[in-house]
């Protein structure tokens, strides 16, 4: 009996998620080709589009964080007396926001104490919604970059600590926020100079493209469907082309310039400090708990591979540890690996 | 690294790294499901905030032989989304261009990626429900087809048919083709 084209359909689509060629799965279906063909450049295009559905950076951080208090510090009230939990999370940005106003004009000592505070203390949501004030009540982009720059140190200083402190599980959460603050730094950097990311040019669909799907199946594959929009979003921060500048302005860009190199500086010297004190925390630890402490390394260093070498402490570890020596990723400008308009 | 169902088992015990694990792996693929099910931005953060809630709530009653845990988390989805639209459609419900509009700042200066995104939510729209239930899970969710039957309640086979006649239906909302 002859198979349905459905099926034939889904084992190709299957095929080219796994890495296979559009044409080496049409060559198994010669008879069905002309079917099949279309569909399957449909389901790349629909992949592309859905590429560019990612949550907002500050959203993701701040859900995670959130549940992570929520699950550190559960809610002790019956649910009679608590409000739905969604609710609490709707609100949970402005409670945030507010706490942190109040604890501002209020106790200053508290903030002062929390300003210190671990990922481990109680203390420690008051510092995060502090920080919170900090990013809202910073009004021109320059501002956002400096505060955004600062909070990329404090998350370092967090991972130090953690990791110095042999907490294993509380540095690999460290490493987590360290790695989405230096997202939001990068971007916030990225609009002082004016290069943020541009979208893709819209092709309208035609027939009449040429057909040359090879290696479509990253598109639909979810890790490669994520990473596209998030490097153009995160990422797309390369320097500008050089262009001749009105000598009034000339200045001002001097000094925007040295205060972003500045703040890319001090995130590569973040990023470099964290995987330093991780690397000396693995090597400090158990074979059982070594991959542990490498999850936490491949964290910051895939996303955030360092300009220059740690010296001695990456002589010490492991070389699947090593950042490769390539150009920071705050300078670094990345494509969707896949751009093909074949529909 | 270690296997969903081994970081299932350790959240189920209670261990938040576990959890947050899983919530890492599958934040961005729940988001964007629900994204393209709603109006806009906002209902969908909502929305998915409410689904890792439930999902902490509730994973101490999870049980993997009943349905894999992608699967579960995408039904916790489903049906938020379904009581949202419920929901939704007792107020006066704003057409979907409107609504979307509002979500950026200027029409005028939306993106083309937007555009294409907006299009492809218009193109489910118009999709037998059937039909745009497994297109999502499977296309946007990236649900393995095991998956999708587990979560709608469906044969496998009948997922396969349905994908199939969406991913027809979709190229001919999209680009108004018929083919064969």
């Amino acid at each position: 009996m002859a198979r349905k084209l459905d099926d034939i359909f889904n084992e190709c689509y299957e095929r080219i998620r796994s890495g296979e060629s559009l044409e080496s799965c049409l060559r198994s279906y010669p008879q069905h080709r002309a079917e099949l063909e279309p569909l399957l450049k449909t389901t790349f295009d629909i992949g592309r589009r859905v590429s560019y559905i990612q949550p907002r950076p500050e959203f993701k951080h701040w859900a995670r964080v959130r549940l992570e208090s929520g699950q550190r510090y559960p809610r002790q009230e019956t649910p009679a007396e608590t409000p739905a939990a969604s609710t609490w999370w709707r609100h949970s940005w402005a409670v945030a926001v507010s706490i942190g106003i109040v604890l501002l004009l209020t106790t200053g000592s508290t903030m002062a104490a929390s300003s210190q505070a671990l990922p481990d203390q109680p203390l420690y949501p008051v510092k995060l919604a502090t920080e919170q004030v900090r990013l809202a009540i910073a009004v021109s982009d320059t501002q956002k970059a400096q505060v955004q720059t600062e909070l990329v140190q404090a998350r370092s200083a967090e991972v130090e600590a953690m990791a110095n402190a042999d907490k294993m599980e509380e540095a690999a959460k460290a490493a987590d926020r360290l790695n989405d603050q230096l997202e939001q730094a990068t971007l916030a950097i990225a609009k002082v100079e004016g290069t943020e990311s541009q979208p893709p040019v819209y092709v309208p669909p035609s027939e009449t493209t040429p057909p040359a799907v090879t290696t479509p199946p990253e598109v639909t594959t979810p890790p490669e469907v994520t990473a596209p929009p998030e490097v153009t979003t995160t990422l797309a921060v390369t320097t500008p082309p050089e262009v001749a500048k009105p000598p009034t302005t000339a200045t001002t860009d001097n000094v925007t310039a040295a205060k972003t190199k500045h703040w890319k500086g001090s995130l590569e010297q973040s990023t470099i400090s964290s995987l330093t004190a991780l690397k000396d925390a693995k090597e400090k630890a158990s074979q059982e708990a070594k991959p542990d402490w490498q999850k936490a390394i491949d964290t910051i260093s895939k996303k955030n591979p360092p300009a220059q070498d740690t010296g001695e402490h990456n002589a010490q570890s492991d070389n699947n540890t090593t950042p490769s020596p390539v150009s920071p990723s705050y300078n670094r400008h990345s494509s969707p690996n896949w751009h093909s308009n074949d529909r | 690294m270690l296997s969903e169902e081994y970081l299932v088992q350790q959240a189920v015990n209670g261990n938040q790294a576990a959890f947050t694990q899983l919530y890492n792996q599958n934040f961005d693929r729940i988001h964007r499901y629900i994204y393209i099910k709603v109006r806009d931005r906002a209902e969908a953060e909502d929305l998915t905030q409410d689904v890792f809630i439930r999902a902490l709530e509730s994973i101490s009653s999870y049980k993997w032989r009943d349905l894999p845990f992608a699967a579960w988390l995408f039904k916790i989805a489903h049906n938020r989304v379904i009581d949202h639209v419920r929901k939704r459609s007792k107020e006066k419900r704003a057409p979907l261009e409107e609504a979307y509009a509002k979500s950026v700042e200027d029409p005028i200066q939306m993106t083309e990626r937007d555009y294409e995104v907006y299009q492809l939510k218009a193109a489910l729209e118009q999709l037998p429900e059937a039909q745009r239930d497994v297109a999502t899970l499977r296309f946007i969710g990236q649900l393995s087809i095991a998956e999708v039957a587990r979560t709608l309640g469906k044969s496998e086979g009948t997922v396969k048919a349905l994908q199939f006649n969406a991913t027809a239906s979709l190229r001919k909302v999209l680009y108004g083709k018929l083919d064969g």
